[in-house]
Parts: C-alpha cells; structure tokens; sequence
C-alpha cells in the first residue's frame, strides 16, 4: 500500500516547529522495525510516498492511511488529532433506496444510499493531489471521493447511476452461465459461487470485485446509489482469483474487512460528494442480519512478559493497547483488552504479545541463552548421507544438487513453470549424465584428468519419495588399463568399504562415461544407528574465500612443446614461459601454464605445457589464440630454445 | 585427488556444527508434502491471502486423494517432529533440532530466485521460550558464522504458524540483509500436531541457506548452485 507522506501527517498536530512526523526515511526506518516493511521512499511532487508492505494478517486494517497513522501514533507515542465524525443531513425528498440481500452468508453488511441532483464534474485539486501521489486515477468528483474514503479508512464504496438502475438492488448469488461486461469493457462469464449485485435487468457488480458497465456513473449522471458493503472474503478471494482481477476493492475485501465500518465511511462518502458534487442526500438502508460485536482478551501481564522474555510492568502495556486504540482494564493484576473492531487480527495472549515486542521494540529486548535440554539423536537417513559425502569426497568425487524437476516422470505438477520442468525426477542419473558430459566439455579448464561427480538426494519413482545415490564417472585422459567403468567400480567398492554396505548397483554405460545409481533409502535401512553429528568431522570453513566468476564464453585450449639445453633449471623454463603467456594474453589467460610432459633427449630437455585462453566478454577466436601463442614462441625463441 | 562438497552442503554442515554447539540435533521430512503439513496444521488455512505468499506446486493426483504439494518450506516438518512426540510413548519432551532440506516455489526463475532452494528450520520446544531466548540463539549462530561482532535484528513480521512472528536481518558489508523468519510458535501449530499448548511452547526459525550461501562467497547467480557445473562446485 503507497502512503501519502502528507496525508498521514494530516492526522497528526503539527507542531510551531518543523512537522508533526520524523522525516520520511526516518518514518520508514520505525516501520521496518515495528510494523511493516518499507519498500521504497519516493518523493512525489511536493509529497513523499513510502510504498509499504504490510502483513497479510494486518491487511484488513493497515491498507488504510488512518490504519497506519494508527500505527505511527502508537510508535511514536504522539496522539492522533481526528476530526469529527461526518453527519450528513438528510433530505426528506430523497427516498430510501430499496435493497433485498438474499445471501447473508456471503453480504454480512450492504448499506446504500441515494444522492440526488449531483453535478459530476472533477474533484478539487487537494483531492486528485493525493490519490495522484499514491498512484491512484483521478476519474471524477463522485468515483475519486469513494476511493478517497477507501484509501483513507479502508473501506471499498461503489456508486452507481440511479437512473440506470431498474427496480431494487438484490445482492445474489449469479446463475451459472449468466454474463455482464465490466467497466473497462471485458465480458465475462459468472458462475454460482460469485456474488452479485444486480437489479431487474441482470448483473451490475461483481460483489466486492468490478464494478459493470451498465450503471457506471459518467459526466451526465444527475442521481446516484452509493454502496457501503461488506462481503465474506473468501468468496470475493475465489471469484477475484477465478476472473484474475485484482484490485484496491477485492484485496481489501479479501483481508476479513470488518463490517462495522461500513457505516462511518458510508457518511464521509456522502459528505465528500455532497460538498465537491452537490446534491441532496436521502436516508440509508442498512442490512445488517448479525452486526459484529467487540471481544475481550484476557491475560496474565506475565504469561505475555514470559512469551516475550520482557520484563515490562503492566501499566506500560495498558498504555501501548491503549495506543492501538484498544479498550484496558487491569483488573486484580489480569489484562482485559478489548480491540478496535478493525483489530480482527487480536485474538489470544500470542497476539498481544506480539503488539507489546513489536511497539515496544525488539531492538531493547535483551537476548538471554537457552537452557540446555536432554540430547535428540540426529536423523539416521542424514548421518549415512553426510557419511557417504565424506568418503566420496575422498574418492575425487564432485558433490552437484541438480534439479529436481524435469520433463516426465509418474509425479506431475499442476501449474508447471516450463514443459521441461512438468514432473519430479524419478532417478538423479540423467540430470547427472548431462553434468557429466557439461564438465568433460570444460576438463581443461577444471584441470580433470577425470571428470566424478555424485549427487544424494530424493526421487520419486511410482511407488514415492525415497532418497537415492547416483555418481558418475567420465574420463577424459587415457590410461592404460583404466576405464571410466573400472574407475567408478573401485570407487563403489570404497564407498561400499567406507559405509561398510553391501548393495548391487546397475552400471549405465554412454558418451557421457559411467553412471551407478542406489536406492539409499535400502541401504541405510541396513545399516547401524547413527552416531553423533561430531563423528561426522564437519570442518568449519574459511570465512574468507570468495568465488570467481566463470566465463559464459567458449575457451580455447593451446599447448607449447619446446627443447631446451640440459641443464636449464626447470623452473628458468616454466616461468619464462609464464610470463610469455601472460605478457601476450593478459587477463584472457584463465589457465596454466600447466607443464604435462617432460622428457631428456640427447642432451636436450623437451618440455610441454598447456594453457587455457577465454574471454568474459566474446568467444575467442582461433586467429586471436594464434596471436598469442606466435608471442610465447617468440619469447622461447629469444631465449634460443627450440619450439617443436 | 579430493573432491569437493556443494557450497550449500558445506554451509548447511557449518550451521549444524555450530547449532550442534547449542544443542540443537538434526531432522529430516519429506520433500513431497501433504497440504495437511505444509498448511493447514501450519495455521495457513485454505483461501486465506496468507497462502499467496507462497507460490505452491501443487501435485496432480487422482480424485479422492488427499492433495499432495512439493513443500514450500521445510517449516512442515515441524509438525511431523512434534506428532511423532506427541504420539510416541514416553511422551512429550523439550527438545532442539534443525531440519535442513531442500524446498520448492513455484515462481519465475532469475539470478535471485529458484524454483528449488534449501532452507534450515530450527525447533526448540519446551515449558517456557522466550523471544528473548530466539534472539540470543540466533545472535550467538551469526557471531559464530560471520565473526564476533555481527549484529543482527528483529523486525516485526508475519508468518501463520508463529506469534509473535519476526523477519531476522544481519548486517553484513554495510548493509542489513534480510535471511531468517522466526517466531514463537503459534498454540494452534502446537495443537494441530497433539501437544497440549497451554504447557507446551517453542520458537522456530527459518534460514534461506542460498542466500548464505550467495553472500558468504559473492556468487552472482543462484541458478548456478543447481547446474551441476564444477566450474562452480569446484571451487570450493
């Protein structure tokens, strides 16, 4: 909700000097800490708005600026200065406006009243400069006063045309299938759950949502009905969902407004047009089957001290309810508050307590230590898993948390982000196969001889969740004898050492290497119980190591092979070629270089290094890679070595 | 050759060792939920604006089937923790534990949000508890993972299964960041899992491990985290 800097300032006394509230940053900054947070502080002409982001369990009071100077005054201990309550005179000329509620469930509360021979013209500048300042449309003097007062105490008012209007108002619920257009023109089809406000003719409000073309109030209307209501919010929450239409009247609706401010703001709209429009106003109607009736919550100035670790004396929370405009009475050393109507969000000691920590501050609470409590063993399934880490880890084995949704599976989601986010994995080895592969593409510039990489965590294969270990094996240098399968085999045999299990696993052979995958979940079940978080050498880690960011770029991958006279002190060699490299390539040189082969041949030592080029910015080209390496040629050529 | 642990593994070990410190242990839950765990118990009720908060993927299942939903916090396992005291035969007990895991929202990915993320729940339940016993646990957890003198506050918020609730900032490289939700947890929660609420209270927390994660090391990208590229993992 945006609040109008100016307008708040409004309910306060301003005083000889300087403004009634702290300066906007300064306000926002008590926000943040006591109430809601701030988003944003923007100055707006003259004014400044804060864009607040109030609580969805505070909504049905705070999405009003008298809301929040409530708010302001409790924080700020300064008083609100109120104006008197709006009393309209009532015409004897106008008649009541007729209304049936056949819906009490869903309409707790419909108020009208008709306003006759208004002049719509557009509202004063005051007016339209605070809805303007806090993003709202200035349309006219009668559609700008009803958001005015709704903007101002919260409550949604409608006005429509009177003379557009046959017969009654009845407030019902629609018929399947009926239709009606809506203010910006959209047709739409209603259903039975939605709540209507219609006449003879049909349709000609979507209760507490959109207002309908029909009766809309436009420059030539002489003769008004406006509404005060109040409808049930889950209703106007499943129509508002159902249409996708959300706005400044179902968001309020849709928060449990309460119904006894219907009538207050019914009074203030009809003031405000009969003062910017004219007219005269008749009597109200007013249904109201099961008017809302005031609570008391008792409690022990202890039990709330004890909850929130304060020791406040109880006379300073009679005066922080009293602040929120509670009713107190301490009576033989118990609390009994009473809240605003508007206060539906008070209802047990919790949620006084929460109102004393929050205005009071937490900021002076002083922390205090827990007391120690009879020991919990960790969960078993996380202890082996942590194990199994361990010991893979040790193996050479990369730990990836991939993700969890992919294309097809036996679980599907509702509302997928994507297609190929539709359903949950069944088995972490495809997603692992494609890190595999990935991180083969990149080995040189890993400087992975063999790509291992392993991942625990949950699938959810038909039968239902169970947790699963899958790695994986590529290798990208060949050796003798050695194969990416008869590497992941002993290293399933140490893992199976190490967690000393015995398990069987498939073994997945493909471009991407090898890949094993066990049902964790059967292997734990066979182990002993877990041992205590300790045992699981956790090491605390640096507190400053940082992350370099990789480049999204190709790289390019060049290698120098070059004898040299014997007796050359090898790192004579590997350093002029470093600087080499780094004078030709500068910060385009990502790594190396990294010597791989060193051989003596006839008095003459041949030496063969590796380096890695890449750019943040484009993806090299080979002519550019060539440049450089020309440069380190020619630098062991000054040096009279011989490039090979 | 080592290998090298997932950051987030190696940052949800460094909580649990420096919890373990104040006695918390460790639990664990499912990942997919039953709307009974991750809401309703949790005091979310159906059609409450509260559940907008939390963008669900909901689970198709057949008609009769109790809907099932990837949980959107790991705070369900809460009531799973408090059930099985409530049910098990010795009885109710004060206890400590985290419950580190990963957890899904059903939003449009960029460089700061994910569909799947891991979080770190902690749950201490006894006789008395304090918001003031909140505040110095999670005071001592932020000296001892960022330094001595780190500085934290709590911010009056809202979250259905906690009152009072707060949203915890630490400050961190000149500016505060927002990294727990906490609170006293709400007597319905305490309730709904079979505990008796006038005897039994408790705070609980929740940290967005990530974005510990994304801070402590400066990654630019949380999409990253979940790539499977050693480019990342690697480094660490």
């Amino acid at each position: 909700m945006k609040i109008s800097y100016d307008w708040l300032s409004s309910y306060f006394k301003k005083p000889l000097i300087g403004g009634p509230l702290p300066r906007p940053e300064k306000l926002a900054e008590l926000f943040n800490a006591h109430f809601a947070e701030v988003e944003g502080v923007e100055k707006v002409g003259e004014d400044t708005v804060l864009d607040l982001k109030t609580l969805a369990d505070r909504n049905h009071y705070a999405l009003s600026h008298l809301g929040v100077a409530v708010e302001a005054g409790a924080i700020l201990k300064k008083d609100l200065v109120l104006k008197p309550p709006a009393r309209v005179a009532i015409d004897a000329s106008v008649p009541a406006q007729a209304v049936e509620v056949r819906d009490e469930k869903l309409c707790r509360r419909y108020m009208a009243r008709r306003i006759e021979g208004v002049t719509v013209g557009s509202a004063p500048a005051w007016l339209r400069r605070r809805l303007e300042a806090i993003g709202a449309r200035s349309i006219n003097s009668v559609v700008d006063a009803g958001n005015y007062v709704m903007f101002d105490k919260q409550q949604p008012l409608h006005a429509f045309d009177a003379d557009k209007v046959r017969g009654s108002i009845v407030v019902r619920r629609a018929r399947a299938g009926e239709r009606m257009t809506l203010l910006d023109g959209r047709e739409v089809e209603l259903r039975e759950g939605d709540l209507l406000i219609a006449d003879e003719e049909g349709p000609l409000v979507i209760a507490g949502v959109k207002g309908g073309k029909r009766a809309e109030v436009t420059e030539s209307t002489r003769n008004l009905i406006i509404e005060s209501a109040n409808f049930d919010p889950t209703a106007v929450r499943r129509t508002a969902t159902r249409l996708n239409i959300r706005n400044d009247s179902s968001k309020r609706f849709e928060n449990d407004l309460s119904p006894h401010i219907a009538n207050q703001c019914l009074e203030e709209v009809t003031a405000l047009i009969l003062e910017m429009s004219g007219g005269k106003a008749g009597p109200i109607t007013d249904i109201y089957p099961s008017p809302a009736q005031k609570w008391t919550i008792e409690a022990d100035p202890a039990q709330i001290n004890a909850v929130t670790g304060l020791s406040l004396p109880a006379e300073e929370m009679v005066a922080i309810f009293r602040r929120l405009w509670c009713e107190v009475v301490l009576c033989d050393g118990r609390l009994f508050v009473t809240p605003p109507y508007v206060r539906q969000d008070l209802a047990i000691a919790e949620d006084l307590a929460d109102e004393i920590g929050r205005i009071h501050g937490y900021d002076r609470l002083e922390a205090r230590q827990t007391p120690d409590v009879p020991p919990t063993p960790i969960d078993k399934a996380f202890y082996w898993s942590e194990k199994a880490k361990n010991i893979l880890v040790g193996l050479g084995f990369s730990e990836t948390l991939l993700y969890t949704l992919v294309p097809k599976g036996s679980f599907e989601v509702s509302y997928p982000l994507a297609s190929d986010k539709s359903a949950l994995r069944e088995a972490i080895a495809p997603k692992l196969k494609e890190s595999l592969a990935m991180n083969a593409r990149n080995a040189e510039l890993l400087g992975l001889e063999t790509v291992r990489a392993f991942e625990i965590g949950k699938v959810f294969p038909a039968q239902g969740e169970r947790a699963s270990l899958c790695l994986g094996v590529c290798q990208i240098k060949k050796k003798k004898g050695v194969t990416s399968e008869s590497l992941l085999r002993e290293s399933l045999e140490a893992l199976k050492a190490g967690l000393g299990a015995a398990f069987e696993v498939r073994i997945e052979t493909g471009a991407f290497g090898v890949v094993a995958e066990v049902d964790f979940d059967a292997v734990v079940a066979n182990l002993p119980a877990q041992g205590a978080l300790a045992d699981l050498s956790f090491v605390r880690l640096p507190r400053d190591q940082r992350y370099k960011p990789f480049s999204p770029y190709p790289f390019i991958a060049r290698d120098i092979a070059l004898f040299v006279p014997s007796g050359t002190a090898d790192s004579a060699v590997s350093s002029a070629i470093a600087a080499a490299a780094r004078d030709a390539a500068g910060k385009l040189l990502v790594k190396g270089p990294d010597q791989f082969d060193r051989f003596e041949k006839e008095g003459r030592v041949s030496y063969a290094f590796r380096m890695v080029f890449q750019s943040f910015e484009k993806t090299l080209s080979d002519d550019e890679a060539n440049a450089f390496m020309a440069k380190v040629y020619e630098a062991a050529k000054g040096k009279g070595w011989e490039v090979r | 050759m080592k290998g090298h642990l997932h950051p987030v593994t190696s940052i949800i070990r460094e909580m649990c060792s420096i919890f373990d410190g104040m006695g918390f242990s460790v639990a664990q839950g499912p990942e997919l939920e039953d709307e009974f765990h991750n809401f309703d118990a949790l005091n979310v009720p159906p059609d409450h604006p509260a559940r907008d908060m939390q963008d669900t993927f909901w689970i198709k299942t057949k008609p009769g089937e109790a809907k099932k939903v990837l949980r959107t916090h790991t705070s369900s396992v809460q009531v799973r923790f408090l059930e099985s005291l409530a049910k098990s035969p010795a009885g109710p007990r004060p206890f400590k534990i985290v419950v580190p895991g990963k957890v899904y929202r059903n939003e449009a990915t960029d460089a700061t949000h994910e569909a799947q993320f891991f979080q770190f729940e902690g749950l201490y339940v006894n006789k008395a508890v304090s918001m003031a016993e909140l505040k110095g646990t999670l005071e001592r957890f932020f000296r001892e993972f960022l330094g001595p003198s780190a500085k934290i506050r709590m911010r009056a918020s809202y979250f259905g299964f906690v009152e009072p609730g707060v949203e915890v900032d630490v400050w961190y490289k000149d500016r505060w960041l927002e990294v727990v939700g906490a609170g006293i947890v709400h007597p319905k929660v305490i309730a709904a899992a079979g505990l008796d609420p006038q005897t039994w209270k408790g705070f609980a927390f929740g940290f967005g491990v990530d974005r510990l994660v994304l801070m402590r090391y400066g990654i630019d990208d949380i999409r990253h985290l979940y790539s499977g590229d050693l480019r990342l993992i690697n480094q660490f």
